[in-house]
């Protein structure tokens, strides 16, 4: 359907005049007697409604369907027509629902049969709809904004479906000319307009209701064309049920609406709790739902105008009792909202509360004989519900080759738990709010997901034999707050925890998980597990490291503590290996103090148990049987050690350790001096930054090279 | 999409064609040169695609029904032979029965349609078809256009000199016409001859079966795939948009939702995605088919032992019931999620849903879906019990907010006796039963039936007469309040004719002495 046809703008004029207010001449019985009452009592009259309540209540019934059926982009403009015109709503759609209507339609009350009828007259209601019909709706110029030069291609239609009371088919006519000399001349007002649109097509749909039992003086007429813009149709038809049956033909005819019957549904008798029933209820939805049938059926499906004669009956699908709960993914090809025909019986209501309380039912074709075809189903989704249409044709893609005869089919050592739960991770959520950007301008959700999702997987190992890391259950604290946009401080702490804990590990020798996959032999050594290890968590932090200077500070701290390269491990072999011991075993006790200070100082209540795991992991580390270093020896370790850093690919200088360890913990307290915050058992080194920088330089070099 | 070949085997198809050298050619042997080509193509490229089969002259045949085994078709094409005149009409019409037969209305087909340019004559040609188009009605409708989505194309083994001097080009232009423009007719450029009509055949394939290749990506992780079938272009409202909206060769993940959210949501269309491996010149190495050819083979288990991240991706979905959203360009997306086909054999699937900001209503708009580390609070709930799928609608609809609808007597009857039932249950029902009065006192205004209102007063009146002794004081102070509240209201105007006004309970003490209340 085009967003824009006739069924876009529907306006109602409803006739308000003294004559409305003459009863339907048909009667209703209120005062039912039920058993148990006292006999004798002679029930109270029957009452019969007049024709304004016959018209109002079609036409409230043609908008309850419309509205369940296309909440949206499909709007009533409502007028009611004496010695004046009146408006109900706006094309807004926040007036678009039944209860706008009716406290409007309370506030008009019924026609006054008192008034004069020679100053009443539903031409103002008329007018007044050519003129609505001009108004521009919202969608309308959304679409003209979007469209931008394109514009002209929104089109401005509508249908006038008229309510009244005619006198004779030359006052019909009388009425058909003022809508189209009405329609010229607002065209000519809205051509000279930015906010009013021309009318391109107008429907008028006439009806004239009279009382049941008189004779209607108003012929029926098919649509005829009256002019380029203008087509319009004349029904006669009786007050009462007849015009809800009239107006509930029409809604499907401007709809496109069809009908389907769910049959053997069985409900709880009312008074038999204990026995069911089957019962029918009727939906209408869109016709697309059917279709199916329509063309299967071959039976002179040519769009859209063989519905025009008659509405195709009511097609019958069988209920099938849902067994379980279990959520399926259904291969679904269409989904329309559904309006029950009979909406307050209790049929109805019990089968569409059964639906609201987030059951779905499958419905089945009801065939003479063979195999079970479930074609459709029945499910709310937030309170609405939708006839799904489920194919049940032979499927185009049957018998495919299974994704584990295909590319990287062989392999059996994906990490589907870790993605499962990396999906989970990204699992996406609505957001009601605009949100704005640091620039100011709005901020996208969805860009926003994929942002995260581009940096949870800057490295992401989609196998297990191509990982360490992300098999050791001690990485996770990093692993998992790295890739976050922005790390708070207790963040920064946790990765640096973490590195510390892998440096323990390390020096307790403490076995990796290193894949033995593939190579022969036990695989490779424990310090070239570690090497590899080191290597790969620096990849991954290196690959947030832009993220913020806190990510930066994660991967200082890790430069700082990661192992030493072999070459050095050569080194220490030849002598100095105790000297680098006892550095590393020294200063994670130190950095403790601080922190300890830092704490009790700035974040004493939330952080206490923390602390106690700090103590902990400090007294792991002073258990080490390492004595402290010998002060004397330290720029002795600092100018060897520089060197070497600088030109191999060995990442880590005592100086960047030693320096960036203080730098991290002295960054959280308050501006030290720069001196005192560098300094070596208290003697300041001058340009002690150009240093570090060299030091950092050679360190990117050396890592790209290992990539 | 289903391909229903359709052969014209008349007897203009014998037709000498002059061919240098010394076998003499007819149109039929080029014809079956241009479907040779075709078939291999498929084979190779296309392997997934069932094809049919149908021969027709003023009768016609299914040769061979929808298979994808192309030697089966091909040995089709050696056996066929010599017929009478053409009609085009009844091979259509068979056609069509062919399709709906195996696939029903809705699954898009490709009918390739094999002729001369030589339509028949008298009745049963297409002159005459065309004629009588305005003298059909139900029972003899012209199967154009096809009940089901299609494509016609139409391959002339006759080059457009040859067609035009014969006005068969424009009946032939009529027919894509009447399947809704939707078609193309091809013709052989130049002369006559083998060369020629593989460029035909090979437009064809450039226009209906080349592969779609795209790449999957979730954020920095990727794959190389095959889509298959080929999305078709999609247009949505050909007023305000008559551009048709094709498929980005990238596909994004943006995010992933749980199956029980999304709910079996209607899609446009669903395809395979194939992870392929591409070798430099950007050809394709392997699709994961079974192939005879040897080499081919030992290509594809290289390809099945590097890690793919189509493989990793299906696996996850399958294990963790979810679906990937991907977007497919701009305000378009679809969903990837695992399929299984048997109990062993599972596939990763795309589907697409109608473009536009809002596809599925209860997932709100897809633009303004983000990720779940921006909200306060993690809306699945930490224990993974919750989540913010459905949205609600701002407003209810009609079965979910107990409207009232007096349009059946009975309708207005179970209204008037919840009433009733409430009233001779006061004061225990005191709540209820002014429930239901106010309920149907705003419908009656609404609806300006204010005799209604009256009539509901007088019951209640009576109602207060025949309280049996027992009945609590209350009952009766209750029922005459709300009877002259109702005839207040009937009498229109005033504050007790307002919609919002709402009738009260009267309020009495029955606690403390007798005489003594209000």
């Amino acid at each position: 359907m085009k967003t824009f046809s006739e069924s876009h703008k529907t306006v109602f004029v409803v006739d308000h005049c003294p004559y409305m207010s003459e009863s339907c001449r048909q009667h209703v019985e209120f005062d039912m007697l039920t058993k148990n009452r006292t006999q004798g009592i002679i029930p109270l009259a029957p009452i019969s409604k007049s024709l304004w309540t016959c018209a109002i209540e079609a036409s409230m019934e043609y908008c309850r369907i419309m509205y369940d059926i296309f909440p949206f982009r499909k709007l009533v403009n409502f007028i009611v027509s004496d010695s004046g015109s009146r408006t109900l709503n706006s094309w807004n759609q926040e007036d678009q629902n039944l209860q706008e209507l009716m406290a409007a339609l309370a506030v008009i009350g019924p026609p006054n049969p008192r008034a004069d009828p020679e100053c009443c007259s539903i031409l103002h209601g008329l007018v007044e709809a050519v003129e609505s019909l001009c108004k521009i709706t919202d969608y309308q110029h959304e679409s003209r904004t979007e469209l931008m030069e394109n514009a002209d291609r929104v089109a401005n239609r509508g249908r006038i479906i008229c309510i009244t009371n005619a006198k004779s088919d030359s006052h019909v006519q009388m009425l058909e000319d003022c809508v189209n000399e009405t329609i010229h001349e607002h065209n000519k007002l809205a051509a000279g307009s930015d906010h009013l649109m021309q009318i391109q097509k107008c429907h008028l749909v006439l009806i004239h209701t009279y009382p049941v039992g008189e004779d209607s003086l108003v012929s029926d007429r098919p649509k005829k064309e009256l002019s380029n813009v203008l087509i319009s149709e004349v029904h006669s038809v009786k007050a009462g049920r007849h015009l809800s049956t009239k107006l509930n033909q029409l809604v499907q005819l401007h709809f496109d609406l069809a009908s389907t019957t769910i049959t053997n549904i069985p409900m709880k008798e009312e008074q038999h709790a204990n026995t069911s029933a089957n019962y029918d209820v009727e939906l209408l939805h869109h016709k697309e739902a059917h279709v199916e049938f329509n063309k299967s059926a071959g039976e002179g499906y040519n769009g859209s105008s063989s519905r025009e004669n008659c509405l195709k009956e009511t097609v019958t699908l069988k209920w099938c009792t849902p067994r379980t709960n279990s959520v399926e993914l259904h291969y679904c090809t269409g989904a329309f909202r559904i309006s029950p025909v009979d909406v307050n019986s209790r049929p109805s209501s019990c089968l569409t509360n059964f639906l609201l309380n987030g059951r779905s039912v499958l419905l089945e074709q009801p065939r003479k004989s063979g195999s079970k075809v479930i074609s459709h189903m029945l499910s709310s989704h937030g309170g609405e519900i939708f006839l799904h249409v489920l194919s049940s044709s032979r499927s185009i893609l049957e018998d495919p080759p299974s994704i584990s005869e295909g590319c990287g089919g062989r392999v059996t050592d994906y990490r589907i738990t870790d993605f499962g739960e990396f999906m989970r991770e990204n699992r996406l959520m609505p957001f009601a709010e605009p949100r704005y950007c640091m620039d100011g301008g709005p901020e996208v959700p969805l860009e926003r997901a994929k942002e995260q999702l581009e940096r949870h997987t800057r490295y992401w190992p989609m196998i297990i034999s191509q990982t360490t890391i992300f098999n050791m259950q001690a990485v996770v604290p990093l692993a998992s707050v790295i890739v976050k946009e922005s790390l708070s401080e207790e963040d920064v702490l946790n990765c640096q925890k973490t590195i510390y804990n892998l440096v323990d590990m390390e020096r307790k020798n403490d076995p990796l998980p290193i894949s033995t996959a593939g190579t022969r032999g036990k695989g490779p050594k424990r310090d070239e597990q570690y090497r590899i290890m080191w290597n790969e968590l620096e990849t991954l932090v290196r690959a947030h490291v832009r993220g913020s200077d806190r990510h930066q500070r994660v991967m200082d701290c890790l430069m700082a503590c990661r192992s030493k390269p072999p070459e050095e491990e050569e080194r220490k072999k030849r002598g100095r290996k105790r000297e680098d011991k006892e550095e590393k075993a020294e200063k994670p006790p130190k950095e403790n103090e601080h922190e300890k200070k830092w704490q009790e100082s700035e974040r004493v209540k939330s952080v206490l148990d923390r602390e106690k795991e700090d103590l902990a992991e400090a007294e792991v580390i002073k258990d080490s049987p390492d004595s402290p270093e010998p002060p004397n020896k330290k720029p002795h370790i600092m100018v060897e050690d520089t060197g070497p850093a600088e030109k191999s690919k060995g990442p880590m200088s005592l100086l960047s350790l030693w320096s960036s360890r203080i730098n991290t913990a002295n960054s959280r307290k308050h501006q030290e001096f720069v001196g005192r915050l560098n300094s070596v058992n208290n003697k300041a080194e001058l340009y002690q930054h150009l240093k570090e920088e060299n030091g950092a330089e050679g360190v990117e070099n050396g890592k790209g090279s290992r990539q | 999409m289903p391909t229903v070949v359709v052969m014209d085997v008349s007897l203009s198809m014998t037709r000498p064609v002059p061919v240098e050298g010394t076998e003499e050619f007819q149109r039929k042997h080029l014809a079956v040169h241009g479907l040779t080509m075709l078939f291999e193509h498929m084979a190779t490229n296309y392997k997934l695609e069932f094809t049919a089969m149908v021969v027709f002259s003023s009768l016609w045949e299914l040769m061979v029904p929808f298979t994808r085994d192309y030697n089966t078709l091909q040995e089709a094409l050696s056996n066929i032979d010599d017929y009478d005149k053409t009609c085009l009409e009844s091979a259509l019409q068979g056609v069509s029965s062919v399709v709906q037969q195996e696939w029903g209305a809705s699954i898009p087909s490709q009918i390739v349609l094999v002729t001369d340019g030589c339509l028949g004559i008298g009745k049963g040609s297409l002159q005459h078809s065309l004629a009588t188009l305005n003298q059909r009605n139900d029972s003899n409708r012209f199967p154009l256009p096809f009940s089901f989505p299609s494509k016609l194309y139409i391959m002339c083994m006759a080059n457009l000199e040859e067609l035009q001097g014969s006005d068969s080009l424009e009946y032939l232009e009529r027919l894509i016409d009447l399947n809704n423009g939707e078609g193309q007719i091809f013709t052989i450029d130049g002369p006559l001859c083998l060369k020629n009509v593989q460029s035909m055949f090979g437009k064809l394939i450039d226009v209906a079966y080349t592969p779609f290749h795209a790449v999957l990506k979730c954020g920095n992780l990727s794959s190389d795939v095959q889509v298959f079938p080929r999305p078709e272009p999609v247009i949505t409202d050909e007023e305000i948009d008559p551009l048709p909206k094709t498929i980005n060769t990238d596909l994004e993940v943006v995010g992933f939702i749980d199956i029980a959210d999304i709910s079996s949501p209607p899609v446009l269309s669903r395809h395979l995605v194939l992870p392929i491996a591409l070798n430099k010149e950007g050809d394709e190495v392997g699709t994961g088919l079974a192939d005879d050819m040897e080499d081919e083979n030992s290509a594809n288990q290289i390809a099945g032992k590097i890690p793919n991240f189509c493989v990793l991706l299906h696996g996850s979905l399958k294990v963790e019931g979810m679906v990937a959203l991907v977007q497919l360009g701009p305000d378009w997306h679809g969903m990837l999620y695992s399929q299984a086909d048997s109990k062993k054999k599972s596939n990763l699937m795309m589907s697409l849903f109608e473009p536009g900001l809002e596809p599925l209503p209860w997932l709100g708009k897809t633009m303004q879906l983000g990720p779940i580390t921006d909200a306060k609070e993690n809306p699945y709930g930490e224990e993974d019990n919750k989540s913010p799928f459905p949205l609600q609608p701002k407003n209810k609809r009609s079965y979910a907010q107990n409207v009232t609808v007096w349009i059946k007597p009975s309708g207005l009857q179970t209204d008037v006796q919840k009433i009733l039932r409430n009233a001779r249950k006061l004061p225990e029902k005191t709540q209820t039963f002014y429930k239901e009065l106010n309920r149907l006192r705003k419908a009656a205004l609404a609806f300006g039936f204010l005799d209604l209102l009256k009539g509901v007063s007088d019951m209640l009146e009576r109602e207060c007469t025949l309280l049996p002794d027992t009945a609590h004081p209350d009952a009766a102070f209750q029922l005459s309040h709300a009877a002259a509240q109702l005839k207040l209201a009937s009498t229109g105007g005033s504050e007790h004719g307002a919609y919002d006004h709402n009738i009260v309970p009267l309020q009495t003490d029955f606690s403390g002495r007798n005489s003594d209340r209000i």
